[in-house]
């Protein structure tokens, strides 16, 4: 009978790659229609199939994981360095809006009066809420590095007890922001202002929904025995993506909400 | 650090005179051999926004210091001539309009 004689996965056929081009093509498509001619239906189909895509994609990989046993040293090796990469990648997007916050604070035009912030613009206190959505992240960086010692250590319920806190915070966190959003007293039309501070913080508030869902998704896996105290890469991706965002957020706090203040 | 320079202040140039009436005549002067914008090592590239924009600003900031303490304001002047050498008609028929609206976002 046929085996493969090497530690690698070659893996099996799947539609997944294709519903997720798809996904792309429809909703690129679609937010142009929306656009011009306000319909939602294509960008809507593509959301759906862009989810169904994710779920059934990512449930694929933990069968093949954690069920069959394809995940040899050398496979974890490869899902590390796709992990790394892929963050990477994210620094440079959100360096991107870095650049952009410093390129218009740093030499303002005589349009917003020569000043940052622009004449007009009533900035947040950086001591307020923001500070305490900081504390809110460093906070949850602790409790996401608790929950991996625990699960090293095999100790089950204090692995799923800091984990539960962690994404608790990381929802905490978006509550704060998505009240500071509602309350503030500018808008993304506020010129640059508004464009850099909405994007910057949007993106970045975007990130902790999808690092909080990656973390939930670890916690129903740690209640369902699939991590061991040697092996449970799926948490510790999770973990290194919630300190991306963590520090993120660090040098979003320091550079818009109070240098920029 | 003190530089040679500093003596300079010592040496009896002319008869001494009131400090004011010293510093009006060397601005009617200046403002007598007026050319164009000289070089202002503040803005040395070749982005001239900014000199045309803190000309305008110090020339109405000028205007609006010596105003409130009621003396002359010809030592402003200095910065008009530099501000209308320098900037754009329209932005400075710009700001006017907004001045006067009340919507000019330079501080004054």
């Amino acid at each position: 009978m046929a085996h493969q004689a090497h530690a690698y996965h070659m893996v099996d056929p799947s539609p997944w790659p294709l519903t997720g081009a798809i996904a792309a093509l429809l909703l690129t498509s679609g937010t142009a229609i929306w656009f011009h001619f306000h319909s939602l239906v294509l960008v809507t189909a593509g959301m759906i199939l862009l989810i169904l895509t994710m779920i059934q994609w990512w449930r694929d990989i933990i069968r093949e994981g954690t069920f069959q046993g394809h995940h040899t040293p050398p496979v974890q090796k490869g899902l590390r360095y796709g992990m790394i990469l892929f963050i990477t990648s994210e620094v440079f997007f959100f360096l991107g809006f870095f650049w952009a916050f410093y390129h218009s604070s740093l030499a303002p035009t005589p349009e917003l009066g020569g000043c940052w912030p622009p004449t007009g613009i009533i900035t947040l206190d950086p001591f307020e809420v923001p500070l305490l959505n900081t504390a809110v992240l460093l906070a949850s960086g602790v409790t996401v590095t608790w929950a991996h010692h625990s699960i090293m250590e095999g100790e089950r319920k204090q692995a799923i007890q800091s984990l539960t806190l962690t994404i608790l915070l990381g929802f905490y966190f978006t509550f704060l922001q998505a009240m500071e959003y509602y309350e503030a007293p500018f808008t993304i039309a506020d010129g640059v202002y508004g464009s850099t501070f909405f994007v910057a913080t949007g993106f970045h508030g975007l990130h902790v929904i999808i690092g909080s869902t990656f973390l939930a998704v670890c916690l129903l896996r740690q209640i369902q025995y699939h991590f061991t105290s040697q092996h449970h890469f799926g948490f510790e991706a999770a973990a290194w993506y919630w300190h991306f965002v963590d520090v993120v957020w660090l040098f979003l706090y320091v550079s818009i909400y109070w240098w920029g203040s | 650090m003190l530089s040679w320079k500093a003596g300079l202040r010592f040496m009896p140039q002319e008869q001494s005179k009131p400090l004011d009436l010293k510093m009006a005549e060397d601005i009617a002067t200046k403002l007598q051999n007026y050319r164009t914008a000289p070089f202002d090592a503040r803005f040395p590239n070749q982005n001239q926004t900014r000199n045309c924009f803190y000309n305008y600003l110090d020339y109405h900031r000028c205007q609006k210091s010596l105003d409130a303490k009621g003396v002359d304001t010809a030592p402003c002047d200095w910065y008009k001539r530099v501000y209308k050498s320098l900037c754009p008609m329209s932005w400075i028929q710009k700001w006017d309009d907004q001045r006067a609206e009340g919507t000019f976002p330079g501080k004054i």
